[in-house]
């Protein structure tokens, strides 16, 4: 089902109606993106050159000048809004005292309809095509397919001297123990949740000490105040040192030109946050940082319809996350891992 | 000793050796020009892909969020490999001091020196931002040193590179105004150099080892390995091309150099066989999850079977060669079935490098997927667009080499005097 | 040496063959992104609950951002993404006492106001008391029947199945004024703040619920700032929430498929689902 909507949805959007580009369009197309970015007067052409030249040559975020951070956000302001062709804001909202963000989902609850997946696309203006997502929904199975009653007999190795009596369910000499689990990423019944299968959504873990940050050569990538793990996407260089690294599977490359429909937009942007990327560099959840740095709950949060998702500040005990972590069964994804993450999931 | 006066000042002499050099390095035969017109094809149709590529984007590769390794980093972890060979000629020559190499020295420190290049070719290419590299240089930029693996490779790759540099032109340009080496400078420079070899092998497999989240290269072996696979393709490369002057150029290269690098090749290719049978019983006896993608590789996963054959091809090539190689009929017929047997061996070194060791690697992903890489048209002409580039490289600088080490490329007072050598 | 003429034919060849390759090259390429027009067009969407949380999309209702109340989901018409979280709510107000630490937090809390989304009053285009006048109190608690209307609402009434038998309409809903509800002490209670009602058999979730871990807020993340707090009956329908605890809805589209690979691939596949 989903292939054919998508599939419609992208050639509906084409105003020739044809469903296969040419080489000739496609050549145009660059051409017209190249135009674009140039700008078309002759006078401003000059003046954008040299901002592009600024924005190449300017330094990482955090050694900026508090004048120098003001000019390259001018800069991204004048240069999105002329793209998006409306009033783009590049905030720079300091992070909060005394806050250390926290996030914790409830499995027991998540029915998996992928609302924050979606909410997530439209708040932090992600690529539509090729389509990124910072959010991973899995479908996985209740119980363990491996225990049947007709096997109870068949042990594995099938046939030894001493009787069947290998082993007989989850592991044996082919099938490892431990990948006995079922996760899905591609479900798409008529209805969720369905019978038999739980939830575990998957996204930026956030964690005190993460493998991505020390495996950055250029600290592109770094551990605000907060404790939200960011991206100067200006300084990034594209190695994906990071993403290899994340245990997590929680980082998103932008192969090509990112494609954001103007009217899609999301015009109020943090230039750690939500501001539009450009290709080679390295984007994930930030816990919607243009938001939470001005007190608004993620998007995420926000689309869940069951209110399976919660977030706040650790260091405060009335917190919503601090009395889940006092309260319910709570667990970290892949802790072995010791990355320490500061999203939890739990069970009521 | 007195310079004849009639000539350049010293100062000059850097400059008319570089001259010399390069025109000597472009002038050549028939065979010569149909060698570089070949890679020149190559060149020519990766100028346009390399166009491509840096204006699109990645996308043109096969490359994924799911598999995020192209063909360009499979290939970059092969240079290394081969820059091994300067170890693995200096050694003998100046440690063990076999005469019969003394000379040819100078030969394995240029190809380390090529490749090394060639290998930052390929991260370049890797690269989402080429155009922000300096975002790595120290001082203008932020080295994420000593957190970072990928800065201690940037380190010893660029310290290697530098120190063969020195080490071949240093030596060159003596022979070239025909002065005695100063060994107290050129001895330790060789002697670390040799010392630094190994570097480069046990830090790129850091880049991979390092990655606790990819099961089958978190392992302590991986260095080891790859500096079995050094061993064998390093050489292999080493005896082709000496097999290649000696047929085309004055300079003469006695047999048991040859016999010695093919000896060096049983044992690299054999360790390697033996570093593999290890790494698959660790793995495979207890069966986690951490075989995984080992198991993906050998057999497949749920009727997906990409790298199945690849994988049985080339852990077969690798003992068929052991096996021939052991043959010592086979390692002395120099102008057939060697030079065969070592193309064979430089090639599934390469081949390994993608359909064993990386692609299959990234399935599962870490929420458990599986995937297929399939490499593009585009990316497969940049990699050879890379190749065809460093192999010209390559051939040229050689050429000098041997031009200066025949005796063709000399200073012109030394030449008046007699060459007197 | 190779003759002049030669070199320049091979190096014409050469060029050719380059040529026709990079041609081919070309075609190779992806198809480059093409931008799909906003189909997020839906003028009508819901929350959670598919006929009971319907709210019309509003543009501009943030105008240094040219934000809309919400965006709606093209697909599935859920509400996905709020511009204004405070849109159409009104203050809680006071709140019981609790005898926790939960006490205190209301202050700045909103709720949506219910009666203007209820499916059954926006179609009769009048209040309950519009039909059910105060005099018509023809039934009593703990008498149950067959209902002569709103089966769409409680298909069988003598078998409701919310408190097993134990209760009936008018242990919820006030006979007296139908407008509202009433609780078990004859206290009556609006259809907005639900809460009153659920939390005095519920008494565990509604704690919870107090505390913010039970239940959906939006808003302002810090304790005690500006939230909304949805209301139990915005997720959950209390007339057939033992069939489902919450009403299932329609999932938003998969992710799309790494490139190259197909559905068929991943059919049946198992993968570790971690540690």
């Amino acid at each position: 089902m989903s292939e054919d909507k998508r599939k419609n949805d992208i050639d509906e959007g084409q105003d020739d109606g044809t469903t296969k580009e040419s080489r000739r369009d496609f050549l145009k197309k660059m051409g017209v993106a190249a135009a674009v970015t140039t700008v078309a007067p002759a006078a401003t052409a000059a003046t954008t050159k040299a901002a592009s030249i600024a924005e190449h040559l300017q330094t990482h975020f955090e050694m900026m000048s508090d004048s120098q951070k003001e000019a390259a956000i001018a800069r991204l302001e004048k240069r999105y809004s002329e793209q998006f062709e409306k009033q783009v804001t590049v905030a720079n909202t300091p992070a909060p005292d005394e806050v250390l963000f926290g996030y914790a989902l409830n499995i027991s609850k998540c029915i998996g309809c992928r609302r924050c997946v979606e909410a997530c696309v439209r708040e932090n203006n992600q690529s539509r095509d090729p389509a990124i997502q910072w959010i991973r929904v899995l479908q996985m199975e209740r119980g363990n397919d491996t225990f049947e009653l007709e096997n109870w007999h068949k042990g594995s190795p099938s046939s030894s001297r001493i009787g069947d009596y290998g082993v007989q369910s989850g592991g044996h000499a082919d099938k490892a123990v431990g990948i006995s689990g079922h996760t899905d990423h591609y479900y798409e019944p008529e209805q969720v949740p369905e019978e038999n299968a739980f939830y575990f959504p998957v996204q930026c873990q956030q964690c005190e000490d993460p493998a991505c940050v020390r495996a950055c050569p250029v600290q592109a990538t770094y551990r605000d105040p907060n404790g939200i793990v960011v991206i100067d996407y200006n300084w990034c260089i594209g190695c994906r040192m990071c993403q290899l690294a994340c245990p997590y599977w929680a980082r998103r490359f932008n192969w090509s030109e990112p494609a954001l429909p103007n009217e899609e937009m999301n015009p109020k942007t943090h230039y750690l946050g939500n501001r539009p990327r450009m290709r080679g560099v390295m984007e994930k959840c930030t816990f919607c940082l243009q938001r939470v740095r001005d007190g608004r709950y993620p998007a995420c949060v926000e689309a869940c319809p069951v209110g399976a998702r919660k977030f706040g500040n650790l260091l405060d005990p009335e917190s919503e996350v601090r009395k889940i972590l006092a309260t319910k069964k709570v667990f970290r994804f892949k802790e072995d891992f010791n990355t320490e993450p500061k999203f939890f999931y739990y069970m009521d | 000793m007195t310079t004849t006066t009639q000539c350049a000042s010293p100062a000059q002499k850097p400059i008319a050796f570089a001259r010399d050099f390069c025109i000597y390095a472009v002038k050549g035969g028939k065979v010569y020009y149909s060698w570089l017109l070949f890679l020149s094809f190559f060149v020519l149709v990766g100028l346009v892909t390399t166009y491509i590529q840096m204006t699109t984007g990645l996308i043109v590769t096969g490359a994924t969020d799911q598999i995020i390794w192209e063909l360009f980093v499979s290939n970059f972890i092969h240079c290394p490999s081969i820059a091994s060979a300067a170890v693995l000629v200096v050694t003998p020559a100046y440690i063990y001091k076999r005469k019969d190499m003394k000379q040819l020295a100078v030969i394995g420190e240029a190809i380390a020196m090529v490749f090394v290049i060639i290998g930052f070719n390929f991260i370049f290419f890797h690269m989402g931002r080429p155009d922000r590299f300096w975002h790595t240089i120290p001082g203008i930029g932020i080295f994420n040193f000593p957190s970072s693996v990928l800065t201690y490779d940037i380190i010893v790759l660029n310290v290697y590179l530098v120190l063969n540099a020195v080490a071949v032109f240093y030596y060159l340009y003596k022979h070239y105004v025909d002065q005695p080496l100063n060994t107290k400078f050129y001895t330790p420079l060789i002697w670390f150099a040799v010392a630094w070899g190994p570097f480069i092998h046990i830090i790129t497999a850091f880049i991979l080892s390092s990655n606790a989240q990819m099961a089958v290269w978190h392992s302590a072996l991986m260095p080891f390995s790859f500096l079995a696979m050094a061993a064998a393709a390093g050489p292999a490369l080493v005896i082709v091309t000496l097999l290649v002057i000696r047929k085309f150029t004055k300079l003469e290269v006695a047999d048991s150099v040859i016999d010695f690098f093919s000896q060096v090749i049983i044992w690299g290719v054999g360790l390697l066989i033996l570093m593999f049978a290890v790494e698959f019983f660790t793995e495979l006896y207890p069966a986690t999850h951490h075989a995984a993608p080992l198991e993906y590789a050998i057999k497949g996963h749920n009727g997906m079977k990409p790298y199945t054959p690849w994988f049985w091809g080339v852990m077969t090539v690798f003992v068929v060669q052991f096996l021939l190689l052991c043959n010592s009929k086979i390692r002395k017929s120099y102008n057939f079935l060697l030079p065969l047997i070592c193309i064979s061996v430089f090639l599934s070194v390469l081949i390994e490098k993608p359909s064993v060791l990386i692609f299959p690697a990234f399935s599962p992903t870490p929420l458990g997927e599986y995937a297929v890489y399939h490499p593009t048209l585009i990316e497969i002409c940049n990699v050879l667009f890379i190749w065809a580039t460093g192999f010209m490289l390559l051939t040229m600088i050689l050429k000098g080499v041997v031009g200066v080490l025949v005796g063709d490329v000399r200073d012109s007072d030394v030449a008046v005097e007699g060459g007197a050598k | 040496m190779i003759s002049p003429k030669k070199y320049v034919r091979a190096t014409v060849f050469y060029g050719f063959f380059a040529v026709v390759t990079s041609g081919l090259v070309l075609q190779d390429m992806p198809s480059q992104a093409t931008t799909p027009e906003d189909k997020s067009g839906a003028k009508e969407c819901y929350e959670s609950i598919k006929g009971a949380t319907e709210l019309v999309k509003k543009d501009n209702v943030v105008p240094k951002y040219g934000y809309p109340n919400v965006k709606c989901s093209p697909t599935t018409g859920a509400v996905l993404w709020y511009g204004d979280p405070y849109d159409d709510t009104e203050p809680m107000g006071d709140m019981p006492t609790f005898g926790d630490h939960t006490d205190g937090d209301f202050a700045q809390a909103v709720i949506r106001t219910r009666t203007k989304h209820l499916k059954t009053i926006i179609q009769n285009g009048t209040k309950c008391s519009g039909c059910h006048p105060a005099a018509d109190a023809t039934t009593q608690k703990n008498d149950p029947r067959e209902l002569m209307m709103h089966q769409d609402i409680v298909s069988n009434a003598t078998k409701l199945q919310h408190g097993r038998g134990a209760i009936w309409c008018f242990d919820c809903h006030n006979a007296a004024n139908r407008d509202t509800l009433v609780d078990h002490k004859g206290q009556e209670i609006s259809l907005n703040e639900p809460y009153k009602l659920c939390g005095s058999c519920h008494g565990v979730t509604y704690s919870e619920w107090r505390m913010g871990l039970h239940g959906k807020r939006t808003g302002e993340w810090r304790v005690g700032g500006k939230k909304r707090w949805w209301t139990c009956t915005e997720c959950h329908n209390p007339h057939t929430v033992q069939e489902h605890r919450f009403q299932p809805i329609a999932p938003e589209l998969p992710p799309a498929l790494p490139r190259g690979m197909t559905k068929d691939d991943f059919k049946g596949a198992s993968g570790h689902g971690g540690h």
